[in-house]
């Protein structure tokens, strides 16, 4: 836990500095009239002193607290493959259209955890992608994109 | 008089039959959401505001408070039935509901539950239709320097009241103050933060951050770690309690009501903290304290009704201040903006017919989660043996097609997916979403009325402390920032 709290301190602080550099056009105002500029710098300020406070902390802790669980690397992989599924989707959805990009994003998704048998993925997917078009596109009048094929 | 008229005319908002149909959905859907670990109810209303958008407000906010309640009940059952709480606020049942299940009480645990959160519910919807407006009235005469102070307070008792460290959730409440700075100055209208895209010319939106946060975060974290729960169901005799457990249950439930109510409309995730303190309370006034824990009555009634009337007592900030108090409060006030209404203290002189449905309608959403919720009792056991690898999918896609539906912009789907990565992360190093959510929709609030009472004081910050209301709430901020500082000296002094 204290290897993480130092890194996540020390993230915040880049982020902070970062932000008041971002933020760093911005017409500041005076105390009379705050400008554009007042809120976003005074917050920057505030989140630098406070991640400056939490990186103290981190190194001063000496006890070894027990962490969160820690993930095998079969969970990393889950995480990694779904999250490349997902952004896939994104890419792909308005050129391939809903129900195809579905489709594959649920025979992708179903194959995460473990690989069903293929008749099952297959049905799963299939009556998922043509329930939620109808869900979403036909009960709920939500505009999904048609792509490609048309459909 | 007067009540009673605003009383029919709710309720003639809330009869309608395409009201009746929105307040059994969202209760439906809320009870799902319950009873499934999946998917909590911040992650759910995120999912289902994208949808309200093209509804009538009445028909939305009915609907996505009938989800928050659902939950509630919802929850409930599987704590009961197979010890996993489908949501934090039932953690505490399954501690005695649980056990009185092993014992073959199940059908009294549950019938108590469920009656429990249907007097509580009642009993909070009735606390919430008086104190509102009266508290509407009162803000009337807030100016910017009260809202100010109020925002900060609630902020801050949020920091406070979170699990772990306050230094933590008050590093999440700023980022989210930042985050809300994103888009157009609420004064001056100039673009901050946006880098000429149009994505952000309007700030981050609400939707993809909540379900980035609550819905693709708790996905993550499932699927790093997956469980195997055996679903260990017990059996069900009869549903209603004896004459013995209402005896029992009726002190509880009733303190249960209040306490909860109370709670709830202080800021903070209140249903989770009633529950806790009302099992609490009621093992301190037991006559057998030692005996909570192995299956006794008032540990289940007392809790489950501090819940539910605490979600009542969660809309007060919201509906007569214009200040949610936690993060699913937050997505109702956005719920509300998108159809331009603002809530606050001229919302129930503006709106009555919203006003006063919503409220006719959390009555008939309490009957009819009464109802849903003892006959089908076993269908959502059933669901909940549902396997993950098939319900993991299915929360993700809905995630993806919510964000999706709002602007039809992929790029949103993104960003969705970046908060879920880094909430994910930062909750494993012990930093929660809540105060983050909750800031970024206070944060124009925050600065509008900051800036404007620094206008009106000519720079002087005396304006904060002059007022008394604002004396009050910055004494409260005070003491809620110091208080953490002076007990860890005190339990550092003990350990030396």
């Amino acid at each position: 836990m204290r290897r993480a709290n130092i890194t996540v301190a020390l993230v915040f602080v880049s982020v902070s500095i970062f932000l008041l550099f971002a933020a760093g056009r911005f017409n500041f105002g005076t105390l009379r009239v705050p400008q554009t500029g007042f809120f976003p710098k005074t917050l920057g300020i505030l989140l630098l002193l406070l991640s400056l406070v939490l990186l103290v902390q981190a190194l001063r802790q000496k006890a070894v607290e027990p962490g969160g669980v820690k993930i095998a690397t079969e969970g990393w992989i889950r995480i990694a493959s779904t999250l490349a599924t997902m952004i896939g989707f994104a890419l792909v959805l308005e050129w391939l259209g809903f129900l195809l990009s579905t489709f594959v994003l649920m025979v992708l998704l179903l194959r995460a955890i473990e690989a069903p048998r293929w008749s099952k993925m297959f049905t799963v997917a299939l009556v998922t992608a043509l329930a939620s078009y109808g869900l979403f596109a036909w009960l709920l009048g939500v505009a999904l994109p048609a792509g490609i094929l048309g459909f | 008089m007067d009540i009673l008229t605003n009383v029919a005319l709710g309720f003639s908002v809330a009869l309608t039959p395409t009201n009746l149909l929105f307040c059994f959905l969202g209760s439906l859907v809320g009870t799902l959401v319950g009873v499934l670990p999946g998917l909590g109810p911040v992650g759910a209303v995120a999912f289902l505001l994208s949808l309200t958008f093209k509804m009538e407000p009445a028909s939305a906010i009915i609907m996505l408070a009938g989800i928050y309640y659902g939950a509630m009940y919802g929850g409930s059952t599987t704590s009961i039935l197979v010890n996993i709480p489908g949501e934090t606020a039932s953690v505490v049942t399954c501690l005695d509901g649980y056990r009185m299940a092993r014992q073959g009480r199940a059908g009294a645990a549950l019938g108590i539950s469920a009656f429990g959160s249907f007097i509580a519910g009642t009993v909070g919807v009735i606390g919430l239709m008086f104190l509102a407006p009266l508290l509407g009235r009162a803000a009337l005469s807030f100016g910017p320097p009260e809202y100010f102070a109020l925002t900060l307070a609630g902020l801050t008792l949020v920091a406070y009241l979170s699990q772990g460290s306050m230094i933590k959730a008050l590093i999440m409440a700023l980022l989210g103050l930042l985050c809300g700075t994103v888009g157009m100055d609420p004064i001056s209208g100039e673009q901050r933060f946006t880098y000429s895209t149009l994505t952000l010319s309007d700030g981050f939106g609400l939707v993809p951050v909540a379900m980035g946060l609550f819905g693709i975060a708790e996905v993550l974290e499932n699927l790093a770690v997956l469980s195997t729960q055996s679903v260990d169901q017990a059996k069900i005799h009869g549903l209603l309690p004896n004459r013995q457990d209402w005896r029992d249950s009726a002190a509880p439930i009733a303190r249960g009501s209040a306490l909860g109510f109370f709670l709830g409309i202080l800021p903070g995730p209140g249903p989770v903290i009633a529950s806790f303190v009302a099992y609490a309370m009621e093992k301190r006034l037991s006559r057998y304290p030692e005996k909570f824990g192995t299956g006794v009555i008032e540990g289940v009634a007392g809790p489950e009704a501090a819940n539910n009337a605490a979600t009542a007592g969660s809309f007060i900030p919201l509906l007569s201040l214009g200040i949610p108090t936690s993060a699913i409060m937050a997505l109702f006030m956005g719920a509300l903006m998108i159809h331009g209404i603002q809530p606050g203290p001229l919302f129930i002189a503006k709106y009555p017919e919203l006003f006063w449905g919503f409220i006719a309608s959390m009555y008939v959403g309490n009957v009819m989660l009464l109802v849903l919720n003892l006959p089908l009792i076993g269908m959502w056991v059933r669901l909940l043996k549902t396997p993950y690898v098939i319900l993991f999918p299915l929360i993700l896609l809905f995630c993806l097609i919510g964000v999706y539906s709002l602007n039809a912009n992929v790029v949103e789907i993104i960003l969705m997916l970046a908060f879920g990565v880094a909430g994910f992360f930062l909750r494993r190093v012990g930093f929660e979403g809540a105060p983050f959510i909750l800031a970024m929709v206070l944060g124009p609030i925050m600065e509008t009325s900051l800036r404007q009472s620094l206008l009106i004081s000519r720079g002087n910050f005396m304006i904060f402390v002059n007022r008394p209301i604002c004396a009050v709430l910055m004494v409260l901020t005070a003491a809620f920032l110091l208080w953490p500082i002076f007990t860890r000296q005190r339990k550092d002094d003990r350990m030396t």
